[in-house]
């Protein structure tokens, strides 16, 4: 009998149910939308984030004064301790490895140039553009292509050269700084000569930076210039990282082994470090403050905008589903009046409009979630270029906030409509 | 009794003797424009609001001289392009010789300010430092390793310094020293080398600033800082971007719902439709009550939905922000047009299918 009133309210109700089927889904399709949205958008401002180049900077311990001002730089070339370049695929190797989002190491030197009768004295900067490298089985491109994305360039970027190219007639490919190129009148193309060597330009670098006064090449080049194979001065590393609370503060020294556990499994920016000295013999990782401290601050506010905007949004389609729900319960008096004179007691009745409401409920949040993943997907193409997926998790969240949201709006209105005398409301008093 | 009161009457009798279906009706037009006018306050107020936690970056243009220096008088000019709430603070830097034959990098600027400026930097103050000059953690490592008196040598000039403070910064300054402007004429006698600029406002104010400064002192060389004000961009840009695309779905999605609620309660009250018809009203003074009813129940529901959409937002910016986000007052005339619109379409929309029927057969129950 039960079955069959459900049944039979769904076939001859069509309406009514669309309505309803209708409010909650699209209440369910803000929900999934809104929370996909919400907790992805940390991680997307984060990738964001990483325009401000790296985080961490790697310096070897025994190191004398950077003697640097502008475009200036007066530490000689022998003077100071070096990493081993060829330790540095290690920091790929760490526990939050995924979090490095690369690194580039750096080389310099003042040095004489010559072009044609001309000749200056710049900066020459060593680093990879895109260097391929591989760590154990993984394969990996780095450089500062990815660690520094603000450089431009005008012309073509060098390859990374292995060693230096034999053709005679095709010297290594080299950046000149935008403003070394305007004073020096350097171009693309030009050729300049250093202690013998030829280089070529290839293009002309724009940093806003002191590396628009330099000479940048790639990093074996300058290696061998220098005579300094295998050294590198610094390295630059742009990891992904966790604001850092108080927690991240602490001494890993101090801690007991669960606590240091906890502390060594979270990317905070010193955690990252901490792990990247334990790959690196004699360096110093030191956190760039500048870069780590602010970006904490800029990501929670954009999370903290988007929770507070998805709360707002599901209390708006939880207040949108239940008024619905109500409205179509209220409407309905006159049934309650008829089966509470052909004698269903209060429970009956509630029974009933409680299990069509759960019927209602589970099918409109499982439309909604369709549909708001959909838009997830959207909005995660259209803004970030890249999609945004739901997590399954969130269908049970939704399907319980839909069941939920129905039943509040649901109760309250049986309840009302149970509070009239049957008799008055078949006399459509009421 | 007038026209004009029978009609009030039947409009404020229509809404109190069903005041549950009246209340949904106002809730779900108070919802629609609560998130609308939140949203859109939010969005609106964003560039700046968030533009402004990218002032913890520090100076986000650099101005240098051409040739020579700068005059007071070009300062002030290039200073009165910027947009109020800009800052600036004047550098100049030296490579003098410390204990031990040591180079080192010393810099002279407005400590203050500079301090100020460099937000970022952690510092550390052990007991017995009550110096003026400022060390970068790496140089007071070398040059006052117990934190006491030494001396700096330019040329012939000598000047005896004593640490203020160390700081850590993890960045080349950390191997520099910073004095303040007495210290650093007393050693150099030099002037200023260049000024770093913060520019208030959002990757639009800065842009502007910047091309105002270039043609306002031509003698000056004045670059953005690419890195902080392309970040900013993308950021602010994306931000603003996703907020504006969930709250235009949200406000669709609620105001899709919210009309079908609108549309199937005026479906509910056939017989109101047939009583009215049966009595000798016309279609077009049924349309007019109904639609009359929708608009009141839709402005009143909008205006206290602005309201109480205003104040979520000054909410969330006092929350997230720490600063007011305040209501947009030109919001409320297209919430309140939008939500009476709406209703109007979603109210009479359905009237026209009632009118194909006769108003007997609905009284019948058919």
């Amino acid at each position: 009998m039960f079955l069959r009133l459900l049944f039979e309210s769904f076939r001859r109700q069509k309406r009514r149910k669309t309505v309803a089927l209708l409010a909650i889904a699209l209440g369910m399709s803000i929900a999934t939308a809104m929370i996909a949205v919400g907790t992805d958008i940390g991680d997307r401002i984060n990738q964001e984030l990483r325009g401000l180049g790296a985080n961490l900077l790697i310096t070897p311990v025994e190191d004398t004064l950077e003697v640097n001002v502008g475009d200036m730089n007066l530490k000689p070339a022998g003077e100071g301790a070096y990493i081993p370049e060829s330790s540095l695929a290690k920091i790929k190797g760490i526990f939050w490895e995924h979090n490095i989002k690369g690194y580039a190491p750096f080389l310099s030197a003042q040095e004489s140039f010559s072009a044609g009768d001309r000749t200056f004295k710049a900066e020459l900067i060593g680093t990879y553009f895109a260097q391929p490298l591989h760590y154990g089985k993984q394969e990996f491109t780095t450089g500062v292509r990815t660690v520094n994305p603000w450089w431009t360039v005008e012309g073509e970027w060098p390859e990374d050269y292995a060693t230096w190219p034999q053709n005679e007639g095709q010297p290594p490919a080299v950046l000149a700084g935008s403003k070394l190129a305007q004073q020096s009148g350097l171009g693309v193309g030009d050729q300049v000569e250093i202690a013998g060597r030829k280089l070529r330009i290839s293009g002309v670098l724009n940093t806003g930076g002191p590396e628009d006064q330099a000479i940048v090449a790639p990093l074996h080049i300058v290696q061998t210039i220098l005579h300094l194979p295998n050294a590198v001065h610094r390295v630059t590393v742009s990891a992904l990282t966790k604001p850092e609370d108080a927690f991240a503060r602490k001494d890993p020294d101090k801690m007991s082994p669960a606590v240091r556990d906890r502390w060594y499994c979270s990317p905070y920016a010193n955690s990252i470090a901490f792990q990247i000295r334990e790959v690196l013999p004699n360096v110093r990782v030191e956190q760039i403050r500048q870069v780590e401290q602010n970006q904490g601050k800029v990501l929670s506010r954009v999370s903290g905008l988007m929770l507070l905007l998805t709360l707002a949004a599901l209390l708006a389609a939880a207040l949108a589903v239940s008024a619905a729900m109500a409205a179509t319960i209220l409407e309905r008096r006159q049934e309650v009046g008829l089966m509470k004179s052909l004698g269903a007691g209060n429970a009956a009745v509630a029974g009933l409009f409680l299990t069509e409401a759960g019927f209602l409920a589970l099918a409109g949040g499982l439309i909604g979630f369709v549909a708001g993943s959909v838009l997830a997907h959207r909005i995660g193409q259209s803004v970030f270029g890249s999609a945004i997926v739901v997590h399954p998790v969130v269908l049970a969240v939704v399907l319980f906030a839909a069941v939920l949201v129905t039943f509040v709006g649901s109760v309250g209105a049986v309840r009302k409509a149970m509070q009239f005398d049957p008799a008055v409301v078949l006399r459509g008093d009421a | 009794m007038s026209r004009r009161t029978l009609l009030l009457r039947l409009l404020f009798k229509a809404a109190w003797v069903r005041k549950d279906r009246a209340l949904t009706a106002l809730i779900s037009v108070g919802v629609v424009a609560t998130i609308a006018t939140a949203a859109l306050t939010v969005y609106s107020n964003l560039e700046g609001t968030l533009g402004r936690e990218f002032r913890s970056f520090g100076a986000n243009v650099v101005v240098k001289p051409r040739s020579a220096s700068l005059t007071a008088e070009q300062l002030r000019r290039l200073q009165e392009q910027a947009s109020a709430g800009s800052r600036s603070v004047p550098v100049a830097y030296v490579i003098a010789t410390g204990p031990g034959d040591t180079r080192v990098v010393v810099g002279g600027t407005e400590l203050r300010n500079f301090r100020e400026m460099n937000s970022w930097w952690s510092m550390r103050q052990d007991a017995g430092m009550t110096g003026t000059a400022l060390l970068g953690s790496k140089a007071a490592q070398q040059l006052a390793p117990t934190g006491g008196a030494f001396e700096l040598t330019l040329g012939d000039k000598h000047i005896q310094l004593s640490p203020a403070a160390v700081f850590t910064s993890g960045s080349e300054d950390d191997s520099r020293i910073y004095l303040d402007a007495g210290d650093f004429q007393k050693l150099t006698g030099a002037g200023w080398q260049m000024w770093l600029m913060q520019v208030e406002g959002g990757p639009r104010e800065i842009h502007e600033a910047v091309s105002k400064m270039r043609s306002a002192v031509p003698e000056a060389e004045v670059e953005p800082v690419r890195r902080i004000t392309q970040t900013q961009t993308a950021v602010v840009g994306k931000t603003r971007a996703v907020v504006l695309a969930s709250s235009i779905i949200v406000v669709i999605l609620i105001m899709l719902s919210m009309a079908a609620t609108f549309t199937s309660s005026v479906l509910e009250r056939r017989k109101d439709f047939a009583v009215m018809k049966a009595l000798g009203a016309s279609n077009r003074t049924v349309n007019f009550m109904f639609a009359a009813e929708a608009a009141f129940l839709a402005i009143a529901g909008s205006a206290a939905g602005f309201l109480l959409g205003s104040g979520i937002a000054f909410w969330i910016g006092k929350v997230n922000f720490d600063a007011a986000i305040l209501p947009q007052p030109a919001l409320l005339l297209p919430v309140l047009l939008a939500s009476v619109a709406l209703a109007l379409v979603a109210s009479t929309a359905p009237l026209r299918l009632l009118q194909r029927i006769q108003p007997a057969g609905i009284l019948r129950g058919e």
